[in-house]
């Protein structure tokens, strides 16, 4: 089963802009990571804080809803996040011109 | 003294047959004087503790129990006195004390009165004894032994020659039984204030001052006034302490979620501190285990916080342990967090939402949605260019390319056949499997899905190749494989599990040939019996159209065998005896009638066959030089389909003609796919050798209107239409499965059937005309 969690990493990894892939757990601590380690904490600490804002604020307006995905485009590059119930991955990509 | 005072009592008693309780609320009486404990269930206040001291049994009142108890749902449960006395004869024994029966009587509706006993046996102790001793007279010396007995453990029970034995022994066995019961029970005690009790009641007279007799009551009632003074004890103070009460202050900052998710997960044990104890104010440790999501560090923090709240916490013992519990069981383990599905799972999406990056304007051409252009990248020059190269072809019809479904499990081999997932159109299971008798090697299926073009959402490997495929309707999770060894397995696409639910190859009957075609086909229309319902049927190189039942295992039951019809040879007609079966390539159910149904043979032939006969072709249709590999009915004329083979021709025939209508060719090449296009009537597809096409019989019946090449050396080998919109799908020998889009087709609003049979009633008619002509001339 890590098997195949392992080839799943590597296949996104290898798609064309994806410069990382940081696996989170609940508390914010990253587990595996493809970065460096000081991008890789750096990256954490900042998503983890924001992912708890998106969270809370979808389950405030109705708690029966919950956060399943969140993507932040900025000019240079994109952070998908993809929460999960003990953990959640997210993904660091750069768009390079025309090659997405 | 107490002698009298017993008396004094039993003759009230006597005389009060109202049944009052007579226990009496004096504190002094208390000490030093019998008391007289009822039979009377009912409790009062202050004198149940009075009564639980020594009491003396009342037998009269058994009788007539004013006082009715009733319990917590309003049920009568006045206990019924076990022993009716005759009111008239004199209890001699009532004078003994039998706590115990009492206690008997009590504990039937007043539990902690035998609390009350038990607990106050010993303080009463020193007290009951001095009593006894003293009451020793008016009762049998055995009885005052076994008083004291009882006295000291209230539970022997004294044979006593008295009438009262029974009795006694009863309430004994109550007492026994009740106490093994109810001794964990919890038992609602209700404290009523009894009746008030008249000990003696002597009106007031008054007479008036004026009467006669006022003056001797005068004389009779001498008042004196005189002041007595009490004894004033010394007082002594005493200081109690009690333990410090430490208050804690505890504030949690509660959303909305925070109270839902505890409002559903309250009917939780243990894991509700795990899971969701965010917001949960009623129970203490809230604030630790719902910072143990925030909480960064291990054990020893938590652990911290944890003691410090298990001091506080108020609550359940068990509460306490499980916070302790807690820091040890929440170290989440990384390897578990990997393997687990979840995690799988958010991968998935992870990689599929990158995909949808990179694949969106593809994937928006492919759904007929506007293609957006992302406002941040820069577009090329090279870019442009094919751009303007393609809008120049624009006004011709052509095939878009969008992407190729592959991966490198798939590289090499060949496509054999694709199909839709009934229910959910995203879903496409491909086959792999070498058509030819060389290169065997074992197949595979992978169901893709639109996406995650570059990895099958399930792949499954099978020992042979696989040459057939089809999704069932009714479950739409099934997939039923036909192999080149003739097994049919059937999937579940649900799981990732490897083995098929079910498959043939038990069945005596299985195929021996390659299957060539299965179809899921759904006969509840117009059939009677137990042939309702979804249905496999499959053909293969043995000659057999067959339809496989599961039932504890795939059972077959052939529909048809394919023979050969007679051949004339040398104007002998072939000896009947030695038919021999045809090997079946393909069939196809007609649409609307689900009886009829084509098969096309290796001979080149096409029959017409009907469920309802095994034996007999409807009628036979022969054009064909070479193995006919598909036949298809078109989906909106019922009349008319087409079918496709390996002598290079395409052939459109009409249900009644025995000759076809009209034949497609371009090219010496072998045929290997047809397909209707599902949207329009007078467009289908046919992938042949080296090449794509797309005809359009609108337009041309003689060419075909969109033609695409591949590249060399590899050939398509497979072809579908999407049901929805218009793409193409075409497998080839190296494994890939490339999507089309059509582009530029003559749209019609109309599924243009009256186009098609327009197209083909000229056909006729010329050919009439034609063959006029050729009679003629």
């Amino acid at each position: 089963m890590t098997a195949e969690v392992e080839e799943t990493i590597k296949r996104i990894q290898s798609q064309k802009g994806v410069q990382g892939i940081i696996i989170v757990n609940a508390e914010g601590i990253p587990i595996k990571s493809t970065l460096d380690n000081s991008s890789t904490v750096q990256y954490a600490g900042n998503v983890h804080q924001l992912l708890m804002k998106a969270r809370g604020m979808v389950r405030d307006i109705d708690p029966q809803n919950d956060l399943t995905f969140l993507r932040v485009r900025s000019k240079k590059n994109e952070i998908m996040i993809a929460p999960g119930k003990e953990m959640y991955a997210f993904l660091f990509r750069i768009q390079k011109p025309k090659q997405m | 003294m107490s002698n009298t005072t017993v008396k004094q009592k039993r003759t009230a008693l006597k005389v009060a047959k109202s049944s009052k309780t007579l226990n009496v609320s004096s504190g002094v009486f208390r000490v030093n004087q019998s008391i007289t404990k009822t039979i009377n269930p009912s409790i009062s206040g202050k004198s149940f503790s009075s009564a639980s001291d020594s009491k003396v049994l009342d037998k009269s009142l058994a009788q007539t129990p004013k006082h009715t108890v009733f319990d917590e749902h309003g049920q009568d449960v006045t206990p019924h006195p076990l022993y009716n006395p005759d009111p008239g004869v004199l209890q001699p024994k009532q004078g003994k004390i039998f706590p115990a029966h009492d206690t008997s009587w009590t504990t039937v509706t007043d539990f902690p009165s035998v609390a009350f006993q038990t607990t106050n046996a010993s303080f009463t102790g020193p007290f009951t004894k001095s009593f006894f001793g003293s009451v020793s007279a008016s009762r049998t010396s055995q009885t005052t032994e076994s008083v004291t007995d009882e006295t000291k453990d209230l539970l022997v029970k004294p044979d006593l020659s008295s009438s009262l034995s029974d009795v006694q022994a009863r309430r004994e066995e109550v007492k026994e039984q009740v106490r093994e019961d109810i001794i964990d029970r919890v038992v609602d005690s209700y404290l009523t204030e009894t009746e008030t009790i008249w000990l003696l009641d002597i009106p007031a007279v008054s007479v008036s001052e004026d009467s006669e007799d006022a003056e001797a009551v005068k004389e009779r009632n001498k008042y004196v006034e005189r002041s007595m003074q009490t004894f004033n004890d010394a007082p002594k103070t005493k200081e109690v302490q009690s333990d410090s009460i430490t208050m804690v202050d505890k504030a949690v900052m509660s959303s909305t979620w925070d109270m839902y998710d505890s409002f559903c997960n309250k009917g939780d044990a243990s894991e509700n501190i795990v899971v969701s104890a965010e917001g949960k104010k009623a129970t203490v440790p809230d604030s630790s285990s719902m910072n143990h999501l925030l909480n960064p560090s291990g054990p020893d923090q938590s652990m911290s916080v944890f003691s410090t709240t298990s001091t506080v916490s108020g609550s359940s013992a068990h509460l306490e342990k499980m916070t302790c519990v807690l820091p040890v069981e929440e170290e989440p383990d990384l390897e578990l967090i990997l393997q687990s599905d979840k995690f799988k799972q958010d991968l998935a999406v992870m990689e599929r939402v990158v995909l949808a990056n990179i694949f969106q304007p593809k994937l928006a051409a492919y759904r007929q949605l506007p293609v957006i252009e992302d406002p941040d990248c820069v577009q090329t020059q090279i870019e442009e260019e094919s751009w303007t190269e393609q809008s120049k072809n624009s006004l011709s019809p052509f095939l878009e390319h969008l992407w190729v479904f592959k991966c490198e499990l798939t590289k090499g081999r060949n496509v054999s056949s694709m199909t839709w997932n009934k229910k959910n159109p995203d879903l496409l299971a491909v086959g792999y499997g070498q058509l030819d008798f060389k290169d065997q090697k074992p197949g595979l299926v992978c169901c893709w899905s639109l996406k995650n073009p570059t990895w099958p959402d399930r792949i499954f490997h099978c020992e042979s190749g696989v040459t057939a495929l089809d999704f069932s309707a009714c479950n739409a999770n099934q997939l039923a494989v036909g192999m080149y060894d003739g097994t049919i397995a059937i999937y579940n696409v649900q799981t990732t599990e490897q083995t098929p639910i079910i498959d043939s190859s038990d069945c005596a009957n299985m195929h021996a040939c390659p299957v060539w075609q299965l179809r899921w086909v759904d006969h509840d229309t117009g059939l009677a019996g137990e042939d309702k319902g979804e249905m496999l049927i499959s053909v293969s190189g043995d000659g057999r159209i067959s339809k496989w039942i599961h039932y504890k295992g795939l059972e077959c039951v052939d529909l048809m065998k394919l023979k050969s019809p007679n051949m004339i040879v040398n104007n002998q007609r072939w000896n009947p005896k030695i038919l021999s079966l045809a090997p079946g390539l393909c069939f196809d159910f007609h649409p609307n009638d689900s009886k009829v149904y084509l098969a096309g043979t290796e001979e080149g032939h096409i029959h017409k066959c009907s469920y309802s006969y095994n034996e007999q072709f409807l009628e036979t249709y022969k054009a064909h030089t070479g193995p006919v590999y598909k036949v298809t009915w078109s989906p909106f004329c019922p009349d008319i389909f087409l079918s496709c083979s390996s002598d290079w021709t395409i052939y459109l025939w009409r249900q009644d003609l025995s000759k076809p209508v009209l034949g497609f060719t371009s090219g010496q090449k072998v045929v290997f796919d047809i397909m209707w296009s599902p949207h329009c009537a007078t467009v289908f597809g046919a992938v042949r050798e080296g090449k794509v096409e797309i005809w359009d019989l609108r337009v041309s019946s003689l060419d075909p209107t969109i033609v695409s090449v591949t590249n060399p050396g590899v050939n398509p080998t497979a072809l579908l239409f999407t049901p929805e919109t218009d793409c193409v799908l075409v497998g080839d020998s190296e494994g890939q499965v490339t999507v089309y889009k059509l582009k530029n087709l003559p749209a019609g609003d109309s599924t243009q059937v009256e186009a098609l049979e327009d197209v083909i009633r000229t056909t006729l008619s010329s050919k009439h005309t034609l063959g006029k002509t050729d009679r003629d001339a």
